[in-house]
């Protein structure tokens, strides 16, 4: 079932009608799943009717999530849930995020779990499968935690990798950040001042002036302390908004910070924001200035 | 610029100033002014597996509203909150992964027709409650719901609850939420709410993945929060939230992104308190792990 503004139901429709309406309708393939992906895995079996939620219908799906994925090139979702004879159940949701960068992006700002091996990245953990593949982000959820259930989310996981085609490339943006140190499997990727904060809280305002035209990348970096630094790069559209962009963050963050964007925070730690061209460079928690100077001279940034 | 909440006020240790609370709440002597929130716990109210025990839960709803409104019993306090005759609406919250449980439905069902409410005068919903019959007709409501954290505000509690009244969910949804308030002024809400219920059976701290939820981040608190004042109770269950985020995530990650909408409930919208020093704060049974 198709659930969005341009045809609010469309139900009784075979699988491959629905997956035409979609194309016609410029939704992206996520409707070809119905037919592809299994509807049982083991003793599970797909329940109810397949929806697919759009831009403007992910709202009927999500409670508050939705910006989260609105924030990204999100295109449609395509769900289907899956029971056990106990009446348990899981969901199964696979979203095209427009291309291979965005569904690394989505992907990759809420990793906490180890990887499943499933995709080009993947993770599980307590009744929670996600992984991507090419344009694709794929979550299978079960409200609750066992081995037996585990096994089951996983061979989901496989069956439904098989079905959304070659893999991509991550967002160009990685490129930049210098090797050493660097907490790989730490990196995010994003565009708004929400999936920043959720991945690592830094203002209640959008001080930063991030929206769907700036890109981001948040790193973390082994720095000789305990706890890693964090460098969060950003390219706007334009020189004049990172140059603003920069001016808003230091008065709204570090006003006490001179010319050179230094200042050093309550903690002991120093914060540091450095322009180059369009874009603009912020390291937090550095054990010292020399430090946060240094890891931005690292940076490996396009000469445009 | 008007100063906003950053991380280095969790290094200054400024942010309860900011969002407009204090570590000492509820601890001076001029309670009779304040806005009552009563705290309620019991060991047994669930089960090793987490299942309700509805026996248990229906004495925590009575004693906790009882003691609310100075009343004797569980009956005499709903008596004082609905009338006979009344059409009443209770809000509920079916969030597939962390709903209101149907045993404190009942509970809360049960007072009401003790209280000499018609059983077909009682609704029950959450999305449709804008052309609900019983909804548009209610004279009363009762706002009931889990408490849990929030991607865009925060935190999901008794204020967030009514966002099904509003028109369109997503206007609700900028700044972190901000305006969340304001649902309590709208022509089918305003003046109606006479207890606000925040269900901390099984709340939940962080969340995780496309819709927020893992099972990790869920604990058995077995607790109630009830109140008159939905920003009150908001604001005790957000000094929960933040406790066991404390305990667990670590002090850097106490405050989830931005439960602003709470304080600005009061000081923009002034539908109740956010300040946790004008709160007169009750707290019944059990206090192992209390945190609060």
């Amino acid at each position: 079932m198709r659930v969005s503004t341009r045809g609010r139901v469309l139900c009784g429709l075979s699988a491959s009608l629905l997956a035409v309406l979609v194309h016609l309708a410029g939704g992206g393939a996520v409707g070809e799943f119905s037919a592809k992906i299994p509807k049982k895995i083991g003793a599970w079996t797909a329940i109810g009717e397949d929806r697919i939620y759009d831009r403007e219908t992910l709202f009927d799906y999500m409670d508050g999530g939705a910006e989260v994925y609105l924030a990204f090139d999100y295109r449609d979702v395509w769900t289907r849930r899956y029971a056990d004879p106990g009446g348990r159940e899981l969901t199964l949701d696979i979203y095209d995020m427009g291309s291979s960068a965005e569904a690394f992006g989505i992907f990759s700002c809420d990793r906490e779990d180890p990887p499943a091996g499933i995709g080009q990245d993947s993770e599980y953990g307590f009744g929670l499968l996600r992984f991507r593949q090419g344009r694709y982000y794929v979550a299978v959820t079960a409200t609750f935690d066992d081995e037996a259930i585990g096994k089951v989310i996983l061979e989901l996981g496989r069956e439904v990798v098989k079905h959304l085609g070659p893999p991509g490339p991550g967002p160009d943006m990685l490129a930049f950040l210098p090797a050493a140190g660097l907490r790989a499997d730490r990196t995010s990727y994003f565009h708004s001042a929400i999936n920043l904060n959720n991945r690592f809280f830094v203002s209640s305002e959008n001080i930063l002036q991030l929206e769907r035209s700036t890109d981001c990348v948040f790193a973390e970096f082994e720095a000789g302390v305990q706890e890693p630094a964090s460098l969060l790069l950003i390219r706007y559209p334009d020189e004049a908004k990172a140059g603003a962009a920069r001016r808003s963050f230091l008065a709204g963050y570090a006003p006490e910070a001179g010319t050179d964007g230094l200042a050093r925070t309550e903690n002991g730690k120093w914060v540091f924001a450095s322009l180059a061209g369009r874009f603009l460079a912020v390291v937090f928690e550095s054990p010292t200035a020399e430090w946060a100077s240094n890891l931005v001279s690292s940076l490996r940034l396009p000469k445009t | 610029m008007k100063h906003p909440l950053t991380r280095r006020d969790f290094l200054k240790g400024t942010t309860s100033a900011l969002l407009g609370a204090s570590l000492a709440f509820g601890r001076d002597g001029q309670a009779a002014k304040k806005a009552r929130v009563v705290l309620i716990r019991h060991r047994d109210v669930l089960d090793e597996n987490s299942k309700v025990n509805a026996d248990i839960l229906q004495g925590m709803l009575d004693e906790s509203v009882a003691r609310l409104l100075d009343q004797p019993d569980g009956v005499k306090a709903f008596q004082t909150l609905v009338k006979p005759g009344e059409t009443v609406g209770i809000k509920t919250n079916v969030w597939s992964f962390l709903p209101t449980p149907p045993e404190l439905e009942d509970a809360i069902k049960r007072r009401l027709i003790d209280a000499g409410i018609a059983p077909d005068k009682i609704g029950l919903d959450d999305h449709t409650v804008r052309t609900n019959p019983l909804f548009v007709n209610a004279t009363s409501l009762i706002n009931v719901r889990p408490c849990r954290t929030h991607y865009l505000a925060g935190m999901s509690g008794c204020i967030k609850n009514y966002i099904m009244f509003g028109e369109s969910q997503p206007f609700y949804h900028p700044d972190s939420c901000a305006d969340l308030g304001s649902l309590f002024k709208l022509p089918q809400v305003q003046g109606k709410t006479r207890l606000n219920i925040l269900c901390v059976l099984t709340p939940q701290f962080h969340g995780r993945g496309p819709h927020h939820f893992s099972r990790r981040y869920v604990w058995n608190y077995k607790g109630l929060i009830v109140g008159r004042d939905p920003v009150a109770v908001d604001a005790i269950g957000l000094e929960l939230i933040k406790a066991k985020r404390r305990e667990v995530l670590g002090k850097a990650q106490e405050l989830p992104p931005v439960p602003k909408h709470i304080q600005l409930a009061d000081t923009r919208h002034g539908i109740g308190t956010s300040d946790l020093n004008a709160i007169e704060f009750i707290k019944l049974g059990w206090d192992e792990d209390i945190l609060i």
